[in-house]
């Protein structure tokens, strides 16, 4: 019951809502109440044969208001308990995902996100229920049935009652019984289906496998082993909900019996009449919800608690990267200058960047480059403070990044990174991305600047075309040219390509360079590359290797070195000339 | 995307698609008519108690008339006919359960062996996440169709028909007034499906858009961060948050009006009809009480099925569309090229040819171009070019997983298209570039379902020199090896890889050589393993290191789908052409590379 205690908040932020909701659901058990007691008297009515056609009218117009009044006690109940549970679920979720917004790369490194999802799916379910279905069965097992029992006890016979309600525990009993075994068959059941999806996720990842070796007939064996399994988990399920029904009802029927046989001895004795028995069976009927409704109740709760946990644990997780108190919201601009000593990513030992101290002047253009691995994103994405460094700084202006707000940092910095992510949404939206005003013009002109405008005009809608999951698939290349026209249409400060330019043809790729050069004139850019022509017009070039700079200058510079520069550049030329499949003949 | 799997059907209207799921029922005829007797006891046991509470109370609680015996043989038949009642709903439950689920499983099977017979220009544009929850996930919303909406469905009905039928053994009369309330029931029943098929494809719809969104701002985090829009993609996720929430009171609402509140109302209107009746008639005549009693107890019962049925007409709509993609599924016609004709020959010596095949996958640009060649028994061809060049198109077509449209490639003289299955499948052997692991031990990898020997395993496994790292495992052939095989090093999959190949002894060997990065020991482990798997066996070879194929008979070099070199090893070299610019690529000899590159000036 401890998701009660955890909930209070919303019961108290809902409190109208839910007292309302409660008495209305209270009102609407005491209601029902009403019609077997009427069915009684009527029915000793018509066996001393006293009932009148205005009495019978009168009663008949009685329960046509009692069941007007029901309705509508009925729906507003419903509308206000189920209607604030639903409103707890969109206010947890809008919390996540506030949440989700404010946190770091590393959290999103540590988890997986099918993990978030399902919890701001399944868990985020299961609170709904337990602030639902959860009141309902609580307020509905304690009230109705405490309701239904005090008027068989006072108005009819409380001698009656207790003889007939004599079976009543044993199917509480046996039906929270049932409820446990089903938890644990059920489990093994999911267990069961679960090895089924990843026996069909193996075989659709291995299909080349499998048809080069004729496996195909080999796989439906073991599939249907597999799913034969999941049936024979189900029916162990299976033979237990089947129990609910025909349990419930034999005993209902033992409760009707024994009322019957002694509700007669009453009646004989004259302490009871035949319409009261009538009336008596009605109410038992009655009875039957709120004894379920105890065993819906523990479940509920149950998965309710664990859930509440998990989504509690969530969210008090910490922000890593934060704007400090005193931090300026100035935007900043200027020379950039990195000093660091070394950078260790949080939770991991091995140093990726070390010794890294170098000046951007403000407007010059930057070209990193270096094996996979070098730290190369490393370093651009410190400069966004998608982690914070602890053991050197990073300046803009003379002034350390920790020192602004993040706001106000990444207002300054246009960023393309190296996967790049569309979302569903038509391309103008996408390229206008990180300025939702921007007009149709500014967009095509962004788009023209990278490169993509001839694409995008093919595209079935145009500018107007859906991209991402459920629209058309672009290729890596476009997707490139929409994130870069994306970052240009920002127009920042500072720009940063993180290998940006991989997936376009060496054409396109000095085609976007020289839009680069001419559009950027007194802006910092900062660009890595594996393909050196990408950085060969940089003010200056850094090597990095294993996190520390090796070479360092421009590129006739580093060319007379004779490094892995130089070597690089002569191996990418040749590359080249193969991939154009020339000879040089 | 979905377009993609599921191929728009004009067929599969929702008529159509229920017709097909109730002819999957066919096979179990016989356990169904078993089921529905069960059904038919239990519920007439269940219908009789009232009957017998009547007689009770009209022959011997009213006029006050207790015989011993009589009365005890009734009490004990009222009881006797829960008990029947409770065991026989039981058992029909249970059977019910059983048909469902062997449906579901006979659909599963189905569907899983028709995706094994489909073709790989289905797999490579569909994206393997949906097709997966295409067997699991929908399949599993059928069976909530067949255990929960069908068993329900027919066992509230017959409940209702029982009670109907109670009622006229008692009074015809009454339970024909009591008849008037059908219409009204039906009526909503019928109200509520389509009221809540329209609301609940709102609610499914906006909730898919919450994940979607939910998803890709999980995704693209970084990038909203980077670009600051984190409030408004808030904003964003918060009026798709409202309006699930606004489409989900909807259905609150709807349910508030017309459940259980609704069918109370109608179950109120059947009383007040039934005390009607009797009090009219006790004002002119006799009533019996046990009749009265009787007809309000059925009407207690009556509502239960009606709320069951009524609830169950969501989950109805889940399921419907959910098989509609699931028969979208097993109608998808892009089936994997088969046997054609019954002559059935057999791969002996293994001599390939290809004669002028031009292949497109999407019908548009010819991946291939005239490509012809002969590899003799026991020769090597290496196929060399830079990616895309078409060397990978050229195994994929010598392994039949695309049909040749253009051309024809030949095994020992006889087209690719006569072979069967099995024939291709064990002399052709593929070596893939990201060898596959199996969840399971060691030696089910390497034998996979063939029927070999544990002997022939190990042999394989030594012949390939995997044996060496095997050996060192603590469970040796038995190590478990788990998911996509990441307990093991790349260069060590490979070798078991070599080892599964191995155990077919094929005739032709089909190389996609790894570009993996292995460390020098198992590289050259991984070297003298192909170089000895290749004697005496006809070997096409996709060679990415230069250096391994430089005693091949044959090098074909590919570029853009076409064959633009071809030699030997010196031969090509000899040529200065582009195989000559390739090998000294690898080999990195700088100063010529200058020369290259001057050249090109």
């Amino acid at each position: 019951m401890r998701i009660f205690v955890d909930l209070w908040w919303f019961f108290k932020q809902e409190r109208l809502k839910y007292f309302f909701g409660i008495t209305f659901l209270m009102l609407s058990s005491f209601l029902s109440l009403i019609p077997p007691y009427v069915v009684g008297i009527i029915v000793d009515d018509i066996r001393k044969r006293s009932l009148s056609l205005p009495v019978l009218a009168a009663w008949v117009g009685f329960l046509i208001l009692i069941g007007t009044i029901y309705y509508f006690t009925g729906y507003v109940w419903r509308q206000l308990i189920f209607g604030s549970s639903i409103v707890l679920a969109r206010q947890l979720r809008g919390d996540l995902y506030r949440h989700f917004t404010r946190m770091s790369p590393n959290f999103y490194q540590k988890r997986r996100i099918g993990d978030l999802m399902a919890h701001a799916t399944n868990d985020i379910n299961a609170v709904q229920s337990a602030a639902g279905e959860g009141i309902l069965t609580l307020v509905d097992s304690i009230t109705m049935g405490g309701m239904v029992i005090i008027t068989m006890a006072a108005l009819i016979n409380w001698k009656l009652t207790i003889i007939a309600l004599l079976p009543m525990p044993v199917m509480a009993v046996l039906t929270m019984y049932y409820g446990s075994l089903m938890h644990k068959r059920f489990g093994v059941a999911q267990e069961a289906f679960s090895d089924l999806n990843d026996k069909v996720q193996e075989n659709i990842s291995g299909v080349r496998v499998i048809k080069a070796f004729g496996e195909e007939s080999a796989q439906i064996n073991l599939f249907r082993t597999a799913s034969q399994d999941v049936v024979n988990k189900n029916m162990a399920v299976a033979r237990i909900d089947a129990l609910f029904d025909p349990t419930i009802t034999f005993i209902v029927a033992l409760c009707f019996f024994l009322s019957l046989v002694f509700g007669s001895i009453f009646v004989v004795d004259g302490t009871l009449s035949i319409g009261k028995l009538t009336s008596f069976t009605l109410y038992l009927g009655q009875l039957v919800w709120p004894m379920l409704a105890f065993g819906f109740l523990f479940n509920v709760v149950e998965r309710g608690n664990a859930s509440y946990e998990r989504i509690r644990r969530l969210l008090a997780v910490k922000p890593e990267v934060v704007s400090r108190p005193d931090a300026s919201d100035k935007v900043p601009g200027g020379d950039i200058r990195y000093a660091i000593r070394s950078f260790t990513y949080p939770g991991s030992a091995a140093t990726v960047l070390k010794n890294i101290h170098f000046t951007l002047g403000k407007g010059q253009t930057l070209g990193l480059v270096g094996k996979t691995g070098a730290g190369k994103t490393t370093l651009l994405r410190l400069l966004l403070r998608e982690f914070d460094l602890t053991d050197g700084g990073i300046f803009i202006g003379g002034q350390s990044i920790m020192g602004m707000t993040l706001e106000a940092l990444r207002s300054a910095i246009g960023y393309v990174p190296q996967d790049h992510i569309l979302f569903s949404a038509t391309i103008a939206e996408n390229i206008a991305f990180a300025r939702p005003d921007a007009s149709r013009e500014e967009i095509e002109r962004a788009a023209r600047l990278a490169s993509i405008h001839e694409d995008i005009l093919h595209f079935p809608d145009g500018y107007e075309t859906v991209v991402g999951e459920h629209g058309v698939t672009l290729s890596g290349g476009q997707k490139q040219r929409v994130s870069i026209a994306r970052a240009l249409l920002a127009d920042p400060e500072i720009l940063i390509f993180d290998d940006s330019l991989s997936a376009v043809d060496a054409r396109t790729e000095t085609a976007i360079l020289k839009a680069l050069q001419q559009e950027r004139r007194n802006k910092t850019t900062l660009i890595s590359a594996h393909r050196l022509s990408a950085v060969e017009h940089a003010n200056q070039i850094i090597v990095l290797a294993d996190g520390q700079i090796s070479e360092q200058g421009t590129h006739d510079e580093l060319m007379k070195e004779n490094g892995w520069y130089a070597e690089m550049y002569a191996h990418q030329q040749l590359e080249s000339l193969v991939s154009e499949g020339g000879t040089n003949r | 995307m979905r377009a993609e799997l599921n191929p728009i059907n004009e067929n599969l209207t929702e008529k159509h698609v229920v017709r097909r799921l109730m002819h999957y029922l066919v096979p179990f005829k016989s356990s169904l008519t078993a089921a529905f007797t069960l059904l038919l006891i239990g519920t007439a046991a269940d219908v009789l108690g009232p009957i017998v509470m009547k007689i009770f109370i009209d022959n011997y609680l009213a006029p006050r008339y207790f015989p011993w015996q009589p009365l005890t043989f009734l009490g004990a038949g009222f009881v006797g006919l829960f008990a029947i009642s409770a065991l026989f709903n039981y058992l029909q439950v249970l059977m019910f359960q059983k048909i469902a689920l062997n449906v579901v499983q006979k659909i599963r099977v189905d569907v899983f062996s028709k995706v094994q017979h489909l073709g790989l220009t289905f797999f490579d544009r569909t994206p393997g996440g949906s097709l997966v929850s295409r067997i699991t996930n929908d399949t599993e919303t059928i069976k909530d169709l067949y255990v929960s909406v069908l068993s329900t469905f027919v066992s509230s009905g017959i409940m209702m028909l029982g009670i109907f039928t109670g009622m006229f053994i008692l009074d015809v009369r009454l339970a024909l007034i009591c008849l008037i309330l059908m219409p009204f029931l039906l009526g909503l029943m019928w109200l509520y499906g389509r009221l809540s098929a329209k609301i609940y494809r709102v609610t499914r719809v906006k909730l898919s858009q919450l994940n979607a969104k939910l998803n890709e701002s999980l995704q693209g985090m970084a990038m909203i961060q980077a670009m600051r829009q984190q409030k408004r993609m808030r904003r964003e996720f918060g009026k798709i948050n409202d309006e699930h929430r606004t489409a989900m009171l909807k259905s609150v609402r709807l349910n508030s009006l017309m459940l259980r509140s609704a069918v109370y109302s109608v179950y109120l209107l059947g009383l007040i009809m039934i005390l009607s009746f009797f009090g009219i008639q006790s004002i002119g005549g006799v009533v019996q009480i046990g009749v009265l009693y009787a007809f309000v107890n059925y009407l207690d019962r009556f509502f239960d099925p009606v709320n069951q049925i009524m609830q169950q007409l969501t989950l109805y709509q889940q399921a419907v569309v959910s098989a509609e993609r699931v028969f979208g599924l097993l109608d998808d016609p892009r089936m994997a090229p088969v046997q054609q004709g019954e002559k059935d020959p057999q791969i002996e010596e293994g001599r390939v040819e290809f004669k002028n095949v031009t292949f497109s996958y999407d019908g548009k640009t010819d991946v291939l171009k005239n490509i012809s060649f002969t590899a003799n028994p026991g020769e090597t061809v290496a196929l060399v070019g830079h990616t895309g060049s078409g060397k990978s198109s050229i195994i994929n077509l010598l392994m039949r997983f695309y049909p040749v449209v253009h051309g024809s490639i030949l095994i020992d003289g006889k087209p690719l298209t006569q072979y069967s299955d099995q024939q291709l499948r064990s002399r052709v052997g593929l070596v893939l570039q990201d060898p596959f692991m199996f969840v399971g031990t060691v030696a089910e990898n390497i034998r996979l379902s063939h029927p070999v020997p544990d002997a022939s395993v190990r042999d394989a496994a030594r012949f390939v020199q995997a044996d060496r790292f095997i050996e060192k495992l603590p469970h040796r052939y038995q190590e478990r090896v788990g998911e996509r095989g990441t307990t093991f090093s790349s260069g060590q999959r490979q070798l078991i890889s070599f080892a599964r190949t191995m155990t077919l002894e094929p005739k032709v060997l089909v190389l996609d050589e790894a570009t993996a990065n292995v460390d020098t020991e198992t590289e050259e482990a991984i070297q003298r393993a192909l170089q000895r798997m290749r004697e005496g066996r006809t070997t096409i070879a996709i060679a990415h290191r230069l250096s391994t194929i430089q005693d091949a008979d044959q090098i074909l070099v590919l570029h853009r789908g076409e064959i633009v070199e071809r030699g030997t090893h010196q031969s090509l070299l000899r040529k200065k052409g582009l195989y000559f610019n390739m090998y000294q690529l690898q080999h990195g000899k700088l100063a010529e590379n200058e020369a290259a590159a001057g050249g090109k000036v």
